[in-house]
């Protein structure tokens, strides 16, 4: 009976932000245009993550909300650095997360200092670790790369036709042509008004997304019934185990980021503030709720090494505030 | 096949609908409050009015487009799940949350949670205790504030006492105390926090008078004791405990949770 309330406890909470982020995706698809936004975004990877994950003032959205969103600006063609920078940075580096953390901890502004910093650094350093890999459709679910908007031709120019995959074509002057580039772009509009794409769009993205919350939240609501916390709390002893106590909860209890500041406060009495900063830094990148979410974006192996990569990062930070901070 | 082809955009909209009439069924039955904290209850109502809207015309886009060729959007039939999976889950979620009716976290919840005498430290804090409110007033929560603010049990010995919420029976305590308890919510009944104060029963009375889940509002007066720790951090611990005089069965209150 609980099962049932807590997962559609965590479900109201998490429609409202689910349908703001398809929102804004369904603008960025029918407003901007791509070729201009992508030629605007710098091609280094470590600037690309950069702007990528200060989209998040752009979009204020929570870990609900981002996914949307990033797998929008991934089909638009946004270089993979900047997209997996704002997956990971967006539902912390924005004014309401931001805003509601500095009123969790009036009296610790380290808190909310180095949680902007440390989220900030573990986008960037995994989105340059992402953009290793330049286009993006191995990294992403199959059915997804598919619909890619903009072939990442733009990295390949310059490079002998040789040297590049892909199905080549000749032109008329006898030379190779790849068949990306001469496919003319998808026309906008068929037979619709762009209201009509709009309302389209929207509905789409809910059934594919609302779905996988649905799921996550199952998850979710199962976990907070079944494993007590009293488990998790008793693992923490000392400094290493009460930060990985608290990332362990951080992906286990899958609250909005927007309030989860006020959830880690009511265990500044017992942890660290150390293990209180992994909470806050880990929690919006990986929870379960949106590893569902996530499943409909990436391949199951890549959000794997994203959620490594993102727990050791935050555990090496957690763990050098404890000790030098 | 041709009318898989239009059921598929038929059930997306009625999976948008449905969500709208859920959201807007929690709004308007103020069932809301036993799920998320009351600042987020504009949100799920805009969201509710909004789906509802999308639902509308996306059917209304779907009646319009009758006879004619239904020119769907270009990207569709491309998610994780097969067509169709999504949307039935999402109708079927949507159906079950308008059937079930969401129920107040129980004192198993509370005990699996582990209730605690101390508040997270975002609700409001006290501006002063002691002496501005009258003890036999202060809620339950009032009185977890204050002791917050001064945990010296002995500061409150003699202070008349009279306090709702519901029985938990802690596993620490001998059998003739009871937990008295209510729940907080920052945010959602996901991360709902059970606090609550011991209360010693009389002396011809056992904890089986008041089963788990019991609402009771207990009337005494603070006495402090030295009891095993419910809160397991330490054997034990001198704490504050009402002792009961009168403890009246009462309805489960509407709003069970406090915030």
């Amino acid at each position: 009976m609980s099962f049932f309330t807590l997962f559609f406890s965590l479900l109201v909470e998490a429609m409202p932000f689910l349908l703001l982020g398809v929102f804004l995706s369904s603008v960025l698809l029918l407003l901007i245009d791509e070729g201009k936004l992508i030629a605007k975004l710098p091609r280094n990877p470590i600037l690309g993550a950069i702007i990528g994950s200060c989209f998040g003032f752009l979009f204020p959205v929570c870990e609900c909300g981002n996914v949307p969103v990033a797998r929008r600006l991934l089909l638009q063609g946004v270089p993979t650095s900047s997209a997996v920078g704002f997956l990971l940075a967006a539902p912390t580096i924005n004014p309401i997360v931001i805003w509601s953390t500095w009123v969790a901890f009036p009296n610790q502004k380290e808190i909310v200092l180095l949680r902007i910093l440390f989220s900030m650094a573990i986008a960037i350093i995994i989105g340059c670790v992402f953009s290793v890999q330049q286009n993006p459709q191995p990294l992403l679910q199959k059915m997804l790369s598919k619909r890619l908007r903009v072939p990442q031709q733009l990295e390949q120019k310059g490079i002998p036709t040789l040297l590049r995959g892909g199905t080549f074509i000749l032109s008329g002057e006898g030379s190779p042509v790849a068949m990306t580039e001469i496919i003319p772009p998808t026309p906008r509009s068929k037979g619709m008004s762009l209201g009509g794409q709009f309302v389209s769009n929207i509905a789409q993205e809910l059934r594919e997304l609302g779905g996988m919350l649905v799921i996550g939240s199952a998850v979710a609501a199962f976990i907070q019934v079944f494993v007590p916390r009293e488990i998790i709390l008793s693992v923490a002893q000392g400094t290493i185990g009460s930060i990985l106590a608290m990332m362990l909860l951080a992906a286990l209890v899958s609250i909005c980021s927007t309030v989860d500041s006020f959830f880690a406060l009511s265990f500044a009495s017992t942890f660290t503030t150390g293990s209180l900063l992994a909470f806050l830094v880990f929690g919006p990148i990986i929870d379960i709720k949106a590893i569902g979410l996530m499943l409909s974006i990436f391949r199951p192996r890549v959000i794997l090494y994203l959620f490594a990569l993102a727990a050791q990062l935050t555990f090496i930070f957690a763990l050098g505030y404890s000790y030098f901070g | 096949m041709k009318n898989r082809q239009n059921l598929l955009p038929v059930l997306d909209g009625m999976a948008i609908l449905a969500w709208g009439i859920l959201l807007l069924k929690y709004s308007l039955s103020g069932q809301l409050k036993l799920l998320i904290h009351p600042n987020y209850f504009w949100l799920v109502y805009v969201t509710g009015v909004v789906l509802l809207l999308l639902g509308g015309v996306k059917i209304g886009q779907l009646v319009g487009a009758k006879g004619k060729r239904v020119s769907q959007f270009q990207e569709k039939h491309l998610t994780l799940f097969p067509p169709g999976y999504s949307s039935g889950l999402l109708v079927g979620t949507a159906i079950l949350g308008l059937v079930m009716t969401p129920s107040v976290l129980k004192s198993e919840t509370a005990l699996q949670r582990g209730i605690r005498e101390s508040l997270p430290l975002t609700r409001a804090q006290p501006q002063a205790f002691g002496s501005t409110s009258k003890p036999e007033e202060r809620s339950l929560i009032d009185w977890i504030r204050t002791l917050n603010a001064y945990p010296e049990p002995d500061a409150y010995i003699g202070e008349p006492v009279k306090v709702k919420g519901f029985v938990v029976h802690s596993p620490q305590l001998p059998d003739n105390y009871i937990l008295v308890a209510r729940f907080v919510i920052t945010c959602c009944a996901v991360d709902a926090y059970p606090v609550g104060l011991p209360v010693k029963l009389q002396a011809q009375e056992s904890r089986s008078t008041y089963p788990p889940d019991t609402w009771i509002e207990v009337e005494g007066e603070m006495i402090s004791e030295t009891l095993p720790d419910y809160m397991k951090e330490s054997a034990n611990k001198r704490q504050l405990i009402i002792d009961s005089r009168t403890i009246t069965r009462i309805e489960t209150p509407s709003d069970p949770y406090h915030y």
